[in-house]
């Protein structure tokens, strides 16, 4: 039993099954890609109890207990874009697709842990992100974009106000889960 | 209203921000069997025995299939290719067997379970081996093969050759005013590595095959499928979702047929997707290649002769390679005035993997050797770069290699452009490093072709596109059509539905890629919309009460010549005319003019003249590090013709795109083999593509205006890019190292092995004469270019 | 080979010994997996079974006491590199640890088995832990010549572990690090061929004692990724001392030294660059060391 995007799920699958393998195949979830099955391209990244981790790497019989994000529930169907994939919408960054559920999860991860980043902070961060297609320019502007925006809105503005909820306006339980923590396996 | 030239978002982008979208790769059907292929693990043998009992009896396997199931052989130029090997080995990873079962596991368990016996045969791993006196005929057979296009020269282990002879080569040579310099280079191959694999799911439908694949061609993969399966093309049905990446890998059919064989044999859908090690060893590559070069220039810069023998590694099988021979004439022998030519293209077989098209094809090794072999012209003659390229390269009314004639004046304003971008403040590298600059020229011309494209007309004022272009990520078929098509039918880009492609729906196009897309899909469809609007003149022309010549379709509204207050919108029309005369649709198709040769000039070539030629100049300053050979681009400049700019911030994605893929082949990636003939590299962890930290933004200026026959004047842009990289990067290097720079990749142990001072590179294996290089009598050839031949070879 | 291997997820370390030190099982410990998870990809068959040590409170450790740090085997890069920021005696290991591989992979990858693959050639922790005299706590479940008895856990040098370890089957159980603490100098120098993100060809990290003088009293020199196990370069640590520390002094010294690391070949590098590049590294550990300020926190 596993609990991915905030539900339930019931997997029957060998445990040393990597659990990108388990999202794609037995739930459907194929936001998440399988490129490289190695770590090194950030194409399968999801947020494991908070953090972001190659799902590729992650066999899910060491997930039980543990919270899984994917793609999909960062944006759900229906809630407005992310600062994140807003700005890399607003850049025209988007060429193919297949490496950006990757950077978005990735560049998320890396603006919870440092709203101010420099682009080569950005740069140094994307180590593990591989694309093909962009040459990247447009995905670091558009990191520092966000960053920018995001800097807006945690401003002195009241929440009361409705300021829009948004990747940074997360509950105390996910600010908690950015403190460093007992590892998962 | 128009959007012609503005930066008109992308559709598909959030889709593909939020995961949804689904990929080849993604896609789902109830019941499907996973496949596996059995490889051969080494690269050269007899095959002695196959037995697949075991591997048919193991769980869950539904279909074994191997060559008797897919007889025949396939390709672009020759059909020398089977599907899987039939009696002989040519390359490690070659398929030999196909399991289809219900799980992955349970195919590859069994496509391991099959029994493989062969006698091993001395393997040619390299050019010079398949070229050395008495070498291996790889493919013994080959005078038999059914030739797919005329005109190939080819014999042993010279799959195609492709000669261009004008003028008396011999005689400029032997000038007392010309400086003679001579050039041996060597490129490595480079693997397209897209982030989503091939893949390819395969069913039945009423006997008829539908495949839903990855592809950049579904015309190609038809056609080809229905080949080798024995099926009537048009019973072969290509789907094609949004593609993952491609740059030519997928430009031609690979797996399609054999999830086709196993999905026949299984009786249910099959989906075979490629692993990440057999895409790093088995990618139709950018083909290594081997050149020699030599040219004759006077000392004010005149470039009176030019000879080349480029030889191109097409691995086991042609594929595109014979094709590709053409594109030698076109930029080894481009960018500048020559005098007299001799230029030999060799598409050689070896027993490696099968190489194919990747962006620019051998456009990328062929500018890197000619702005090399360039600069050391220069440093000859005692000329400056830049003042030598401003003399020489082509203008208005120049011929070009093959002869044909160019048009305009571009290279040079394009000179021009690039002195303002690049300003007077050079870059400043850090204490040690050695500082390199270099600016270079690169010619290239987009692939035109045939493409067709119907427009529907719907009651509620939008319009379907149904063409056969695919979204491979460039954007063309999600912005730059839909610009088009919106434009022509007077409504916004939003309301133009781009139907996803499919053979059964779309007219023949030749696939997505060369730079093609917006220039023949688009003049395609614009000429669907011609037809379209013919239509829609005559139901306004009615509804109006006017006459047909009077109608005006415009931005928003079509009203009559004159009297704007009549007027009726584009729903009202096509509402109308489905009651009454039947839904609107136009269709159009488009094929490039057949831009004249000098006759006789070229033998071989598929492409005797380009129709739209395209340019690029790229400037790089770069520091290198002498202590560990690592190679730091400091910036980075382009200028690209690009005729006319529908959506100008596309066309800066690709180029950022293209310099970055240039730049890994340049610096990055490295392909080699083992003794076994295995590619070495088998995963992203080995092949090291451009990261962000490796990259700069790439300052652009997009030039227009220059001569093209595409629609509204547009030129492709998303092939370009990468053409020049590698030549800027070499030359820099060799500037800043002052050391000969002849072999790419650039890697930091090669850089290093520069610096400590190494010989020339030699190519033993190409006689530095140009008859010794060519199969058919040199006298033939110069005979058949008018030219009488010179007794006295140098 | 097994298709498909089970998984266990023990509540103890009494629990997990016993797991492993049943030989006919074939269990093997699995710590952050980031190496395992691969073995496919390597050609390399799946153990019958593994045994997650994730649970295990004793290699979740996290103490700083005035002598020594304690670091569990659990923790991953990030959090180690979390851990050690701004101390300047264990500046190498935070250098270590908060650069290598990449984010994703730091946040799994963990301490004991980036100590107990025996081969991956290119681990940084390794070279880092040796430069500063670590020891390691560990268990080796099964083995008749555990002189503390079945389930006695001891400690070793860190250098005695790299020797003792086994390969790809070994069932030792690495639970915690030892880390002396002394003020010193410290730098670690990777090489990767990019900018980031592969795995370095070469590692250099450093630890040095100086008087006021800035003459190097006692140093450590570790090299990691030449050789296929990380060591220590004694030859040159003996030429260094009585010298000021100086990057350029030692980068010349390292390069006519005897006993430099032997390069291994790679798919990525021939084995003589590993070795061209172990001096320059060497003099970027010893300027990253110098460059921490000279006060408390760095």
């Amino acid at each position: 039993m596993l609990t991915v995007n905030g539900a339930a799920r019931l997997v029957d699958a060998p445990p040393m099954t990597s659990l990108a393998s388990v999202l794609r195949e037995n739930l459907a979830l194929t936001g998440t890609k399988l490129v490289c099955g190695e770590g090194f391209c950030g194409a399968c990244l999801v947020e494991l109890d908070g953090e972001a981790v190659p799902a590729c790497l992650v066999p899910v019989g060491l997930v039980e207990g543990h919270d899984v994000r994917t793609i999909e529930a960062v944006t759900p169907r229906g809630e407005p874009l992310g600062a994140v994939q807003r700005a890399l919408k607003d850049s025209d960054a988007v060429q193919c697709g297949m490496c950006f559920p990757g950077m978005t999860i990735s560049l998320t991860a890396m603006l919870r842990a440092n709203p101010d980043p420099t682009a080569d902070d950005v740069r140094d961060h994307l180590s593990g992100n591989i694309c093909r297609c962009t040459g990247y320019a447009r995905i670091v502007e558009s990191a520092l974009a966000a960053a920018a925006a995001l800097r807006e809105i945690r401003g002195p503005r009241d929440r009361a106000n409705g300021a829009p909820r948004d990747q940074a306006s997360r509950t105390p339980r996910d600010r908690a889960s950015r403190a460093p923590r007992g590892p998962v396996s | 209203m128009s959007t012609i030239g503005s930066d008109l978002p992308r559709r598909d982008a959030e889709d593909k921000l939020r995961g949804r979208t689904r990929f080849a790769v993604d896609r789902q059907r109830h019941g499907t069997l996973h496949a596996a292929i059995r490889r051969a693990d080494r690269a050269a043998a007899r095959i002695v025995r196959i037995d697949v009992t075991a591997a048919r009896s193991m769980a869950g396997v539904h279909a074994v299939v191997s060559a008797a199931d897919a007889p025949g052989r396939y390709g672009i130029g020759v059909a020398d290719h089977p599907l899987f090997a039939d009696g002989v080995i040519r390359y490690h990873g070659e398929p030999l067997v196909a399991v289809a079962a219900e799980t992955l596991a349970q195919a590859e368990a069994a496509a391991a379970a099959v029994v493989v016996q062969t006698e091993p045969l001395p393997a040619n791993l390299t050019m010079d081996q398949s070229l050395a006196e008495g070498a291996r005929e790889i493919h013994p057979d080959w005078a038999r093969y059914e030739e797919l296009v005329e005109g190939g020269t080819r014999a042993g282990n010279i799959a195609w050759e492709a000669t261009v002879v004008r003028g008396d080569t011999a005689a400029a040579f032997a000038r007392d005013d010309v400086v003679v310099v001579e050039n041996c280079f060597r490129a490595g191959r480079q693997n397209q590595a897209p982030l989503e694999p091939r893949a390819c799911t395969a069913w039945l439908e009423h006997d008829r095959l539908v495949l839903e694949s990855s592809t950049q061609n579904p015309w190609a993969v038809r056609n080809g499928t229905a080949r080798l399966l024995g099926m009537r093309p048009s019973d072969v049905r290509v789907i094609v979702p949004p593609v993952g990446g491609g740059f030519g890998m997928k430009f031609e059919v690979s797996i399609e047929p054999i999830a086709a064989v196993l999905a026949r044999t299984a009786d249910r859908p099959v989906k075979l997707v490629l692993s990440r090690p057999e895409e790093m060893r088995l990618a139709l590559f950018r083909e290594n290649a081997d050149i020699w070069l030599r040219s004759a220039v006077t000392r004010d810069g005149e470039i009176v002769a030019r000879e080349a023998v480029v030889l191109m590694d097409c691995g086991a099988y042609g594929g595109e390679q014979p094709f590709l021979t053409t594109m030698t004439a076109h930029t080894l022998g481009g960018n500048y005035r020559l005098g007299a030519v001799r230029m030999i293209s060799r598409a050689v077989y070896t027993n490696t993997a099968p190489t194919g098209a990747f962006r620019a094809c051998n456009g990328t090794y062929n500018t890197f050797a000619l702005e090399r072999h360039t600069d050391d012209v220069c440093t000859a003659i005692g000329m400056d770069r830049e003042e030598f390229r401003r003399r020489a390269v082509l203008r208005d009314g120049d011929i070009g290699a093959t002869g044909q004639v160019f048009e305009g004046d571009v290279l040079g304003p394009m000179l021009d452009r690039m002195r303002e971008l690049r300003g007077i403040e050079p870059r400043r590298p850090r204490p040690g490093e050695l500082y390199g600059r270099a600016t270079v020229v690169g010619t290239w011309f987009i692939f035109v072709g045939p493409a067709a494209a119907t427009v529907n007309v719907n009651p509620d004022g939008t319009a379907t596109l149904v063409t056969a272009g695919v979204e491979i990520g460039s954007g063309s078929t999600m912005q730059a059509i839909p610009q088009l098509v919106a434009e022509s039918l007077g409504i916004h880009p939003r309301d133009v539905v781009v139907r996803e492609a499919d053979t059964d729906a779309a007219g023949f196009d030749l696939g997505v890629g060369g730079g093609r897309t917006t220039v023949s899909l688009g003049a395609a469809s614009i000429a669907a919309c011609d037809d379209a609007k013919a239509k829609i003149a005559k139901v306004a022309a009615d509804l109006l009460e006017a006459a047909p010549e009077d109608i005006v379709i415009g931005p928003g509204a079509i009203s009559v010549a004159g009297v704007p207050s009549r007027s009726i919108t584009l729903a009202q029309v096509a509402a109308h005319a489905q009651t009454t005369t039947g839904p609107i649709s136009g269709s159009g198709s488009f094929t490039g003019r057949g831009t004249p040769s000098m006759p006789g000039c070229a033998a071989g070539h598929m492409i005797d003249a380009i129709d739209i030629p395209v340019f690029a100049v790229h400037d790089c300053e770069l520091a290198v590090d002498p202590d560990t050979g690592q190679v730091r681009v400091l910036a980075y400049r382009v200028v690209q013709d690009v005729g006319r700019a529908i959506n100008p911030r596309a066309i800066r994605g690709q180029i950022q795109g293209g310099v970055v893929q240039g730049l890994g082949y340049a610096l990055h990636e490295t392909v080699t083999f083992d003794e076994a003939g295995q590619v070495a590299q088998s995963g992203f962890e080995t092949y090291r593509v451009p990261l962000a930290g490796d990259t700069v933004p790439v300052d652009i200026a997009l030039f227009e205006g220059a001569p093209s026959l595409g629609p509204l004047g547009v030129k492709g842009a998303g092939e370009i890019p990468i053409l020049n990289v590698a030549a800027a990067v070499a030359c820099a290097v060799a500037e800043a190292t002052g050391r000969q720079v002849d072999q790419i990749p650039l890697t930091p142990p090669w850089v290093l092995t520069l610096l400590d001072g190494t010989d020339q590179l030699r190519h033993r294996h190409i006689t530095r004469d140009w008859r010794a290089n060519v199969l058919t009598p040199p006298e033939l050839l110069e005979a058949a270019a008018g030219i009488r031949p010179c007794p006295i070879p140098r | 080979m097994s298709a498909t291997p089970t998984l266990h997820r023990p509540d103890t370390l009494a629990e997990a010994s016993s797991l492993l030190a049943d030989g006919q099982r074939g269990l093997i410990p699995l710590a952050g997996a980031t190496w395992l998870m691969r073995s496919p990809l390597r050609g390399q068959p799946w153990a019958p079974g593994y045994v997650s040590l994730g649970a295990l409170a004793e290699l979740r450790v996290l103490d700083r006491r005035p002598g020594e740090f304690r670091f569990g085997a659990s923790l991953s890069h990030a959090q180690l590199a979390a851990a050690t920021a701004g101390d300047r005696d264990v500046r190498v290991l935070h250098q270590a640890a908060a650069h290598s591989a990449n984010p994703g992979v730091r946040a799994r990858a963990t301490l004991g088995g980036n100590l107990c693959t025996a081969e991956f050639a290119s681990a940084d922790l390794t070279p880092a832990l040796l430069s500063l005299d670590a020891r390691v706590v560990v268990l080796d479940p099964g083995d008749p010549g555990d002189l503390a008895g079945a389930g006695g856990r001891r400690e070793l040098p860190l250098v005695e572990h790299l020797r003792s370890r086994g390969g790809a089957g070994s069932r030792r159980l690495l639970t915690e690090v030892v880390v002396p603490r002394r003020s010193r100098l410290t730098g670690h120098a990777r090489l990767p061929l990019r900018r980031a993100g592969d795995y370095p060809v070469a590692i250099v990290s450093v630890a040095c004692d100086t008087d006021t003088a800035g003459i190097v009293e006692d140093i450590r020199v570790a090299v990691g990724s030449v050789e296929p196990v990380a060591r220590r370069w004694p030859e040159l640590e003996q030429l260094l001392v009585g010298h000021p520390l100086d990057p350029v002094h030692a980068a010349r010294t390292a390069r006519e030294c005897a006993g430099a690391p032997l390069g291994r070949a790679g798919v990525d590098v021939p084995g003589w660059y590993r070795e061209r590049v172990v001096p320059v590294l060497l003099r970027r550990a010893i300027t990253a060391a110098l460059a921490a300020p000279t006060t408390g926190q760095a």
